[in-house]
């Protein structure tokens, strides 16, 4: 019974060790990702909030793997970041960001 | 190619050229704008872009060059209506001015050249013409439009709008690009 309650105690310690995932924001104004790179954990929250005043959305690069719908002025959209990514805004192109997973 | 670099070239000189005929012939200095005419002129030389766009929309079937058009038409409206919504807030009307007017005469001479551009030639003329007009408006805002306004918000609303034309700038030479490497 001892034994028991020591691996409960150990599993539960180890699991508290594990990486809690965190929220993290990226702020699109002045026509900028900010910040423009972003290192996460792997199941870590990004949330795009969108603080300037015309339409950006956030789109993934390589393949248009993922993409937020377009977000007007004060909306926000977040997604799990499972894998690293370059990201652009696809209505101003030269607008480009990173998501960097540790 | 001749015919899209001077109309490019033109454009490039409209809004030095309406502040060089707005200014008395012995005065060597920018014209005098109140915040009302600052306002006004500002409103003017989105709807211009907006009027460029629309007719890119109407004689383009490029992707990029449509897309770019309908960047403009959205983001300059953004614009406007900034300008409305101060202008409101202020309590001000925007005012006609010299500056305004030239700025009006040019883009209707500017959209008659691009519209009688054919099919193939009418992308490179546009793109080229948006490069041109927005190196034009930022050297615009900065030295005269910002200087020239003395209300702090008016003046920060022209400060916040440079990153947004920068951005436009930069698009319009990367879709510029993309066309000459046709």
């Amino acid at each position: 019974m001892k034994k028991l309650s020591y691996l409960f105690f150990l599993t539960i310690l180890l699991t508290n060790c594990a990486h809690t995932p965190e929220v993290h924001t990226v702020e699109i104004a002045q026509m900028k990702f900010n910040p423009p790179v972003l290192y996460v954990n792997k199941g870590d929250t990004v949330v795009f909030i969108n603080n300037g005043f015309v339409d950006h959305d956030v789109t993934e690069s390589e393949n248009h793997k993922w993409a937020s719908p377009v977000l007007s002025a004060g909306e926000s959209w977040s997604m799990v970041a499972t894998e690293s990514s370059d990201y652009y805004c696809s209505i101003h192109v030269v607008m480009k960001g990173k998501i960097v997973v540790k | 190619m001749k015919l899209t670099k001077t109309l490019a070239q033109k454009t490039l000189g409209l809004l030095v050229l309406a502040i060089i005929i707005s200014v008395p012939a012995a005065a060597q200095e920018m014209p005098k704008l109140t915040d009302a005419e600052v306002a006004h002129v500002a409103v003017v030389a989105n709807k211009i872009d907006i009027g460029y766009a629309e007719i890119a929309k109407e004689m383009s079937t490029n992707e990029d060059v449509l897309n770019f058009a309908e960047t403009m038409i959205n983001d300059h409206n953004a614009i406007i209506a900034q300008a409305a919504a101060l202008a409101k807030k202020l309590g001000v009307t925007p005012m006609d001015n010299p500056v305004s007017q030239q700025l009006l005469t040019n883009a209707e001479t500017t959209k008659e050249t691009l519209r009688s551009k054919s099919a193939e030639a009418f992308d490179q003329a546009y793109i080229d013409n948006e490069v041109a007009y927005h190196k034009a408006v930022i050297n615009a805002v900065e030295g005269l439009l910002i200087p020239e306004t003395e209300n702090a918000e008016l003046k920060q609303l022209l400060q916040n709008v440079l990153p947004a034309l920068r951005t436009h700038l930069e698009h319009a030479q990367m879709v510029q690009k993309q066309l000459q490497s046709k």
